[in-house]
């Protein structure tokens, strides 16, 4: 079966938002309102409960050639769940509606989650979050029931430029790193892979990118955590205070009359 | 049309820009050089959305421990004379405590009638998967423990199959409260290793204290729901003296311990001690909930008499309020925490330099 992800190459992303509609149609997901919200083009502004591919805008100055003063250059970047090696929303769910499917990607099994939300605030990227409306917490499945049917996910079939490549983890990789060679060539060599090869507690990302910014210009930790690595040293100093705690509780209930 | 870049709202620093010769951003991510830049300031991570009903169960979790730790050591080790009331006041209050903390979980859920599937796993990287066995290993045993108290008491005399007493008042009553004692600690605690144990820099920098802080708050809450009921009551002075002992120590810990996040937390603290949930915390945790009460007690041991009940209730109130109050704030400061993208990068990258 292997390991399935995303590629996601922002240098060819055209901002024409297919993938957040084929994303929307296919899974069914309700619209979030209408705000405009001045943000260049962006009017979703991030992930949520019901929006599962998200376009980020950035426009900026940067001088491209020499010879010309400025030009304005846009980043386009279609965010969606890393699906990471060591998921942080996976490990805190206690009721285990999150799982490791078999293509290897962290899949929410809505007819199991209670709505309890501790995978909100656990994910270090900001991306699984709940639907007030429905209860129960929701992210991307990487359309989990088209690749069961051995199709590709909505957004990478919509996708006009192949800015979203899905496939196998290992070939996606040799072609994102062949890539970024192409791309050092041409004399862009801002472009790097955010999710591969990475040192973090987080681990890689199935679903990993091509950017050409620091990632937190992408709204993008640069170095997350795995909150759970947090775990040990509070129970520690918690262990260690209840046990000075009682012996300080114990001498002053202490009597001598029985 | 050049002037206009994609950085709105921020004001500070704007867009790194970036030469091509400069190596490309890896290199400043690896080195986390400069500022890091915001999507127009919009948060990075999500908030936990938990509300007052949370708040709720944290205090009444923490309340329900202390207690039970108290009425436990008081019978191991206190008066079984002098103690009655006290022992049979910690119990009950932790069976009160134990009956609501699962109505108010319970209500939080987006999907209530979901609430056992809790209980589908055991999975020790969940905080809150090892807290809802906790809680259900010390709700069972308080219970017992309670219901032993309640057939000591003769309050199930009134059943008509007479074995239900018989059988409670017989259970090996200190080696069940000792265990539901651990079962307790634990329930007071996890709740401040739950909220660490999350993306959010102000409870993610905090994992060393907020155990320990939840902790000595339940103990600190337990101890002054026992000595309210107890103030106004006749002969209970032996009880009361040995008792407000523990509560000055347990205050103390806890004054200590929140100094200690000052420095812990540096600007990450902001939303804890500034602004609306920094006065709150300040004036009705740190000051009314746990300096005055200490205050109050430490004058009327100067003056030699022994406090009025009434000075013992306003003592306790207070204290409770105050560790209400401590759980309010944390959860309300996480939410600023959480919103604040500069806050995530700053977090991130001092972890990460903590792992060099």
């Amino acid at each position: 079966m292997g390991q399935k992800g995303f590629f996601t190459d922002t240098t060819v992303c055209i901002g024409c938002k297919a993938c957040e509609v084929a994303c929307k149609q296919w899974n069914q997901l309700p619209s979030d309102g209408y705000t405009f919200t001045g943000n260049s083009y962006d009017n979703t502004q991030m992930l949520s409960a019901t929006t599962w591919r998200h376009v980020a805008f950035i426009e900026r100055p940067r001088p491209i050639t020499q010879g010309v003063d400025k030009a304005t250059n846009w980043l386009m970047m279609s965010d969606v769940c890393k699906h990471c090696a060591n998921p942080g929303c996976l490990e805190a769910c206690p009721t285990g509606a999150l799982i490791r499917n078999e293509f290897d990607d962290v899949y929410l099994q809505p007819d199991i989650c209670n709505g309890c939300g501790y995978c909100v605030p656990s994910c270090p990227f900001g991306v699984v979050a709940m639907n007030e409306n429905d209860g129960r917490a929701f992210k991307c499945t990487l359309c989990y029931d088209r690749q069961k049917d051995g199709m590709e996910p909505a957004c990478a079939k919509a996708c006009p430029t192949d800015s979203i490549i899905f496939g196998d983890l290992d070939e996606l990789h040799e072609r994102a790193r062949k890539r970024v060679g192409e791309l050092h060539e041409r004399g862009e060599s801002n472009a790097y892979l955010y999710g591969v090869d990475e040192d973090t507690s987080v681990g890689n990302l199935n679903a990993f990118f091509l950017l050409t910014d620091r990632p937190s210009t992408y709204n993008l930790p640069e170095k997350p955590k795995l909150p759970q690595n947090n775990i040990s040293e509070g129970f520690l100093t918690g262990f260690a205070a209840a046990a000075l705690l009682t012996l300080a509780t114990a001498f002053s209930l202490w009597s001598r009359k029985k | 049309m050049s002037e206009h870049n994609g950085h709105q709202g921020s004001g500070r620093g704007g867009i790194k820009m970036l030469s091509p010769d400069s190596g490309g951003p890896r290199e400043a991510r690896g080195g986390l050089a400069g500022e890091q830049n915001t999507y127009y300031d919009l948060p990075l991570v999500k908030r936990a959305h938990w509300r007052w009903e949370i708040v709720t169960y944290f205090f009444l979790g923490g309340t329900a421990g202390g207690a039970y730790l108290a009425a436990t050591l008081a019978d191991l080790f206190g008066s079984r004379e002098q103690d009655k009331q006290l022992i049979r006041l910690g119990r009950y209050i932790a069976l009160v405590g134990m009956i609501l903390s699962p109505i108010m979980l319970i209500k939080d859920l987006g999907r209530p009638a979901r609430f056992l599937h809790m209980l589908r796993i055991l999975k020790f990287r969940s905080v809150m998967s090892m807290g809802t066995w906790a809680l259900t290993m010390f709700g069972v045993l308080s219970g017992l423990t309670a219901s032993h108290q309640m057939a000591q008491d003769g309050l199930l005399n009134w059943l008509p199959a007479k074995f239900i007493p018989r059988l409670l008042k017989a259970l090996p009553i200190k080696l069940i409260e000792s265990i539901g004692s651990i079962f307790g600690l634990f329930v007071a605690m996890y709740t401040g290793v739950l909220l660490a144990a999350t993306a959010i820099p102000l409870w993610g920098r905090s994992r060393r204290i907020l155990g320990p802080l939840f902790l000595t708050s339940g103990l600190s809450t337990g101890l002054a729901a026992i000595s309210l009921f107890l103030s106004p009551q006749r002969k209970q002075q032996a009880s009361l003296e040995r008792l407000e002992t523990a509560e000055n120590i347990a205050a103390t810990v806890e004054l200590g311990l929140i100094a200690a996040l000052i420095p812990t937390l540096g600007p990450l603290g902001k939303p804890l001690f500034k602004g609306k949930i920094g006065r709150l915390f300040t004036s009705g945790t740190i000051g009314s909930g746990l300096i005055l009460p200490l205050l109050i007690r430490l004058l009327w041991h100067l003056s030699g008499r022994k406090p009025s009940a009434a000075t013992g209730i306003s003592a306790s109130l207070l204290t409770l309020a105050g560790g209400y109050i401590l759980r309010h704030a944390w959860i309300h400061a996480g939410r600023a925490s959480a919103a604040d993208p500069d806050a995530v990068h700053y977090y991130n990258e001092h972890e990460w330099k903590g792992k060099q």
